[in-house]
């Protein structure tokens, strides 16, 4: 069996790879676009030797083996450059965004946790029965529902039932806490609906499997009441499986966010990306991927250690 | 193996019949689209501008005055075929890099999904969208895009079912017997990981959509005057309050569409699991 700290080196290795993979990928992504980066920002009238400057002020005249060690240098040390469009640095415009798709992010994982951990328990308890039924097939068709979709039909309800309309307005969280998280509800839900119904299915199955296992038999058989044995046996068993379900979530309620922010007009990382896609704005633009993805990839490496410190077995495979 | 059709349980029935059902309206819109539509999807008409559903226009009208029945049935068109053209393409750039990955093992192994854990990497649609702001938006860009996005999927299922296969007395044997590795993993091995593969093609179908329709909202996807289901849901958000029938309608066949090969896709997983053990 391998150790605990050989784990953890073969772990760290494949996560220092896969990060220049990735950065690797946005690299040559970026580099490959059709058409001269500085032409296109100086247009047509411009003479060569203003282009050149620009070129050379850029950087884009060194050879691409040093714009790629420059370009991931600067990533990591979080200093990635100034936007063309936006004239700002690009960590700091970043910054600027960032509350809005983390806070949605963080609201919508606790609305799966709070939602999905109680009806999938429930629902365990006697599986077949009516409100198990009826929950798995609303879990189904919310599963269908992209999140967008859902903002869109969640809007049309609030402005329909309570005639009220408060898409739009985005609060900052240093001017009012509770009116930042307020303005996120309704968007983090949209992102969460389908991710309660997957964490729901998984959670369940998971219960249902470990109800069966013999050491449950056993406790009850020792006098346990159900209660004791779902708490202290079944729910850490289930973890496990579900530590790497949440961080497939995560990931999942980050991508999500990207589109529901522009459903519902927040100024998060989402809209950033878009209208960097639009004005062609490459530092913007592999700055933002690249984030997004190292959040990922580090979401992923933690889930690793966490289920292996969870259950020593997962060492083995 | 999986369940012959004499003795399949009824809770893969119930969902076989639930999916067909809604897949089958999204289907039969796009094959009637293809000769008829009640009126030119495109055409605009001034006098009859958001008029909700009624017996001349069933689904109502937009705020050119375009028929959504006709529209609606003209976009299934679109999901259709990304979603096809781009499982299509996944599952072959995952079936060639899978099946070798999963058969040599090793050094093949590890430079394979590293490649395609690299690409899992990116949340969402985030790399799809990366693709298309590079190459700009078209169908066929696209539909690469998705299928380069979720090829690491097919391929972590080639893999683990190649590693198990490949264990077997009659893969052992015919390497004895000199068959060259190419010829074992395409006719010996490939032809084994259908009933696999089978299930994940009908969940990709379904998740390719949610990502397409999604680029397509955002303006990256299906470019107009086309009619697709995102960009009819982007172009309704103006008017939600004073005409719900556009975002009614498009949003169900999209939903229909999705959760229909959800259905399918929960029917084959319940018959084969119940069949093979």
């Amino acid at each position: 069996m391998q150790s605990k700290a050989g784990y953890l080196t073969g772990k760290l290795i494949e996560l220092i790879l896969t990060l220049l993979l990735v950065s690797l990928l946005v690299f040559t992504a970026f580099s490959i676009i059709p058409g001269d980066t500085a032409r296109v920002m100086l247009g047509p009238q411009a003479s060569e030797s203003q282009v050149d400057l620009l070129r050379a002020q850029l950087g884009l005249d060194k050879p691409l083996p040093v714009r790629y060690g420059e370009w991931l240098w600067g990533l990591l040390s979080f200093n990635p450059g100034t936007s063309y469009a936006y004239n700002m640095s690009v960590s700091e415009l970043i910054g600027q965004r960032l509350p809005v798709t983390l806070g949605m992010s963080a609201i919508a994982m606790v609305m799966v946790i709070i939602i999905s951990y109680p009806l999938a328990i429930l629902s365990a308890r006697k599986p077949g029965r009516l409100g198990d039924q009826i929950c798995s097939v609303i879990g189904h068709v919310l599963f269908a529902i992209p999140p967008y979709v859902a903002s869109l039909l969640l809007i049309l309800l609030a402005s329909s039932l309570f005639s009220l309309l408060t898409v739009g307005t985005y609060v900052k969280p240093s001017d009012d806490f509770l009116g930042y998280v307020g303005c996120l509800l309704l968007p983090s839900f949209a992102i969460a609906l389908p991710k309660i119904a997957m964490s729901f299915k998984f959670l369940r199955s998971s219960i249902i499997e470990q109800r069966n296992a013999d050491y449950v038999r056993t406790s009850k058989s020792h006098g346990l009441s159900d209660l004791k044995i779902l708490v202290r046996h079944v729910l850490p068993n289930s973890n496990v499986s579900s530590i790497t379900i949440i961080s497939i979530i995560l990931s999942d309620i980050l991508g999500g966010s990207l589109i529901v922010e522009q459903v519902f007009n927040l100024p998060g990382l989402g809209r950033l990306l878009l209208s960097a896609i639009s004005r062609r704005d490459f530092p913007l633009l592999s700055g933002i991927v690249f984030y997004l993805a190292l959040i990922t990839v580090l979401l992923y490496f933690i889930s690793d250690i966490a289920s292996s410190l969870a259950d020593p077995r997962i060492r083995l495979k | 193996m999986p369940n012959t059709h004499k003795n399949r349980s009824p809770e893969a029935s119930a969902f076989y019949t639930a999916g067909l059902i809604l897949l089958g309206i999204v289907v039969a819109a796009f094959i009637v689209s293809l000769f008829w539509t009640p009126y030119a999807p495109d055409a605009t008409d001034a006098a009859s501008k958001l008029v909700p559903p009624s017996l001349e226009h069933p689904f109502g009208t937009d705020n050119f005055g375009r028929d959504v029945l006709s529209r609606v049935m003209s976009a299934s068109k679109y999901t259709i075929f990304i979603s096809a053209a781009g499982v299509a393409i996944a599952l072959i750039l995952g079936t060639v890099a899978g099946i070798p990955a999963g058969y040599y093992g090793g050094f093949t192994d590890r430079g394979i999904m590293l490649l395609g854990n690299s690409i899992m990497c990116f949340p969402g649609i985030l790399l799809a969208l990366v693709a298309v702001a590079v190459f700009g938006p078209s169908v066929t860009n696209v539909i690469w895009a998705l299928g380069l996005v979720f090829a690491p999927t097919f391929a972590r299922v080639c893999r683990v079912g190649t590693m198990e296969i490949k264990e077997l007395d009659y893969i052992t044997h015919a390497h004895v017997m000199g068959v060259k590795p190419a010829r074992i993993m395409a006719f010996h091995i490939f032809p084994n990981l259908v009933p696999q593969l089978l299930p994940a093609t009908v969940i990709g179908l379904a998740n390719m959509t949610l990502f397409e329709s999604g680029m397509s909202y955002l303006g990256l996807g299906v470019q107009p005057p086309d009619a697709s289901f995102g960009k009819m849901l982007s172009d309704a958000q103006s008017y939600i309050r004073v005409a719900p029938w556009l975002i009614v309608f498009p949003a169900l066949m999209l939903v229909f569409y999705i959760l229909g090969l959800y259905f399918i896709s929960e029917g084959l997983r319940v018959s084969l699991s119940k069949g093979g053990k």
